[in-house]
């Protein structure tokens, strides 16, 4: 694919699985049956693990898997004025489980960057991953801009990353067009350089709407669930291609993605970077593993 | 008329001698102390004898988790349920237990529930069959120390495919970037789901009647997952129970409980729902449906053609929060009032309380007893008549 001027990466943002270790100690926590300082201790332990399978995977970007978050939004919940952790909810169809975002004031605000802790220094490029505008306003009642100018503006500037993933899980199931998400995806636009993932969806109605104007710089899309001809001839952004799917324990075949990635390059999409359709957490740590390797495997095949 | 009848839905916590007998840890003194005065509470007959087992020390957990069985039964029964199980303690979790004692699945590690609450995932890789039936050694014990009727809570087919993976129906290659869309997922989850009613969960039940079972409650909290599956559902609870003879219900919770209607109209053989609302109630007292907005769907099981009865929820299981017993009453009345008299309510949790500690658990369980006969004496003064005789009697 190096000579087909095809530009070609891999990265893993978003959720990284927690150890069994990792599980353990904050369990235990949990029950007062260890301390604080012991799951600091396992999640830096995790974390090297994590750098380590990524750089030997061979992978561009590196990510800190979020080791610490909850869900998409907790630390920003925590951290942000007149934001608060609200019910229990189903993320879309998987058996896990979030606290949704609440407001208590029409206007949340989050005065600085997260907590180092959320955001951990990395030995390489990063690739940082936050909630998008519209998943973090979504049954608020405050507009996806707000959150954006007030919320993650700020929680941008303290990431530092090559590129930031915006997660969007819920444009596609509730039927909302893109265009909704324009203004608030411009107050970003200038902060980093963004993409936006559409994890376990279909992103063909979103793209037939325009999803591929909107001001980022990357689209995330899902190939486990979106057929290959939805993405628009002359796409012209950085393509994450989700082609390791983080719903099946079955690890991915790297001469299946290589053929994949040399499709989508004949489609005449120029800038592409493999990455899973969702976070990994949605398989146990072994399997998530087996799929880094095999995704930096499938850069090399391709 | 005749007396509410009041139950369980299946678990309880398991207490800390259990769990620490089962790890091979140290049992300290509280540990000891919580088994002595549990025991003398509830009434647990010979209890002595684990006392000096768990102050002697090596306790077998096998039996350990026994006596815990018993301790379960007798704390119900001392509440005054009606019908009753043993909170589950001699298995090790709904999902995990039901897959050990199957062929056909391998565990694929542990996946975030929420927060950091994790739980045990396995993948479907060749067809499913049964190894051998896993609930008869439990009733076979339970029958022989309960004094209450018995109702065996066990997960249901839809749920046991939905909290898998699926190696062995979806294809390995060649859906990357081929529109493999729903169609044929739900195909190969159909294929999943109808194989482990036929051959895991039919079985069992069959098992279980033969030993002489006559309530068996199929779990399936994981039924409203996908909500374009909901018919795979039903004709999954079909396939399971159709031509046996015995009641089956089944429990549903923490769901958007419209999404069930019109698919379960065609589950039939389904004689009562256990379905959790109290989570979404308010805590105020009052009868009226303003009074009790976590109760509005109900009158869709009302209208349900074959008349099924409803296991009415009305302990929130996720908080430590002990509903009055006039809360219970007025939440019964309520139900009462849409369905248009008592005959077709039950009354339970709104699933198990394995969260809440014994003490909790066994609180609410009073007061959900105590609340049914207030509803009782409540509706017997509105008709001017003598309180009631049991149902079961």
């Amino acid at each position: 694919m190096a000579d087909s001027g095809i530009q070609l990466e891999a990265f893993a943002p978003g959720m990284y699985p927690r150890s069994e270790a990792l599980v353990q100690a904050t369990r235990d926590l949990d029950r007062g049956r260890t301390g604080q300082a012991e799951v600091d201790g396992q999640v830096e332990h995790d974390l090297d693990e994590l750098i380590a399978a990524q750089q030997q995977a061979g992978l561009d970007l590196l990510s800190d898997g979020l080791l610490r978050w909850q869900d998409h939004f907790r630390p920003l919940l925590e951290a942000a004025e007149g934001l608060e952790t609200g019910a229990l909810t189903r993320f879309l169809d998987t058996n896990t489980f979030y606290r949704a975002p609440k407001a208590t004031a029409e206007a949340p605000r989050l005065s600085g960057p997260l907590d180092g802790r959320y955001a951990s220094p990395l030995p390489g490029p990063r690739v940082g991953t936050l909630p998008s505008p519209y998943a973090l306003a979504r049954g608020t009642g405050v507009s996806p801009e707000a959150m954006a100018e007030h919320v993650l503006a700020p929680a941008l500037a303290g990431l530092d990353a090559e590129l930031v993933v915006l997660v969007e899980p819920f444009l596609a199931p509730d039927g909302a067009a893109p265009g909704d998400l324009e203004p608030a995806l411009e107050a970003l636009s200038n902060r980093a350089r963004l993409a936006l993932w559409f994890p376990f969806s279909d992103a063909g109605p979103l793209l037939e709407q325009g999803a591929a104007d909107l001001p980022v710089d990357g689209l995330g899309i899902d190939f486990y669930a979106t057929h290959l001809d939805a993405v628009p001839e002359g796409f012209d952004k950085l393509l994450l291609a989700g082609v390791v799917d983080v719903r099946s324990s079955v690890a991915e075949e790297p001469e299946e993605i290589a053929r994949f990635a040399a499709r989508l390059g004949d489609r005449g999409v120029e800038r592409i970077a493999l990455v899973p359709n969702g976070d990994l957490q949605y398989v146990a740590e072994p399997i998530a593993r087996e799929k880094l390797a095999r995704l930096g495997r499938a850069k090399a095949a391709a | 008329m005749s007396r509410f009848l009041t139950h369980e839905i299946g678990s309880l916590a398991k207490p800390p001698w259990l769990v620490k007998t089962s790890q091979g840890r140290e049992l300290e003194e509280s540990d000891v102390q919580h088994a002595r005065a549990w025991g003398e509470k509830v009434g647990v007959e010979g209890h002595e004898e684990l006392v000096e087992s768990l102050e002697r020390g090596g306790a077998d957990p096998d039996d350990v988790a026994l006596w815990s069985s018993r301790y379960c039964v007798r704390m119900q029964e001392a509440a005054g349920l009606d019908v009753i199980w043993d909170g589950e303690q001699t298995r090790s979790e709904m999902y995990a237990w039901a897959i050990a004692h199957a062929n056909g699945f391998e565990p694929r590690g542990i996946v975030r529930s929420f927060d950091n609450k994790y739980y045990s995932k396995s993948a479907a890789t060749g067809p499913v069959s049964l190894q051998e039936p896993y609930h008869n050694a439990e009733f076979s014990f339970l029958q022989s120390v309960a004094k209450a009727r018995l109702k065996i809570p066990i997960t249901g087919a839809y749920t046991l495919a939905v909290w898998s993976y699926d190696e062995h129906h979806t294809p390995k290659e060649g859906r990357l970037g081929a529109g493999y869309g729903r169609k044929q997922e739900v195909a190969a989850r159909r294929e999943l789901t109808l194989d482990i009613a036929r051959n895991l969960i039919r079985p069992n039940l069959e098992a279980l009647i033969e030993l002489g079972a006559t309530w068996i409650q199929i779990d399936e909290p994981g039924a409203s997952t996908e909500a374009d599956e909901l018919d795979l559902f039903v004709e999954s609870f079909n396939v399971s129970v159709e031509g046996l003879d015995c009641l089956f219900s089944t429990h549903l919770c923490f769901s958007d409980y419209d999404l069930f209607f019109p698919a379960i109209e065609g589950m039939s053989g389904c004689r009562q729902y256990c379905v959790g609302f109290a989570n979404y109630d308010r805590r105020e007292l009052g009868d009226s449906a303003a009074d009790r907005p976590g109760y509005e769907v109900i009158s869709k099981f009302r209208d349900l053609s074959y008349e099924p009865s409803l296991g009415l929820g009305v302990l929130d299981i996720h908080t430590d929060f002990v509903e009055s017993s006039e809360l219970v009453r007025d939440r019964i009345l309520y139900a009462v009032e849409v369905f248009g008299g008592p005959e077709r309510i039950d009354v339970c949790p709104d699933c198990g309380l394995r969260t809440r500690s014994w003490e909790v658990a066994y609180e609410k369980l009073c007061a959900l007893v105590e609340g049914a006969r207030l509803a009782e004496a409540a509706l017997a003064y509105r008709k001017g008549q003598a309180p009631p005789e049991s149902r079961l009697s």
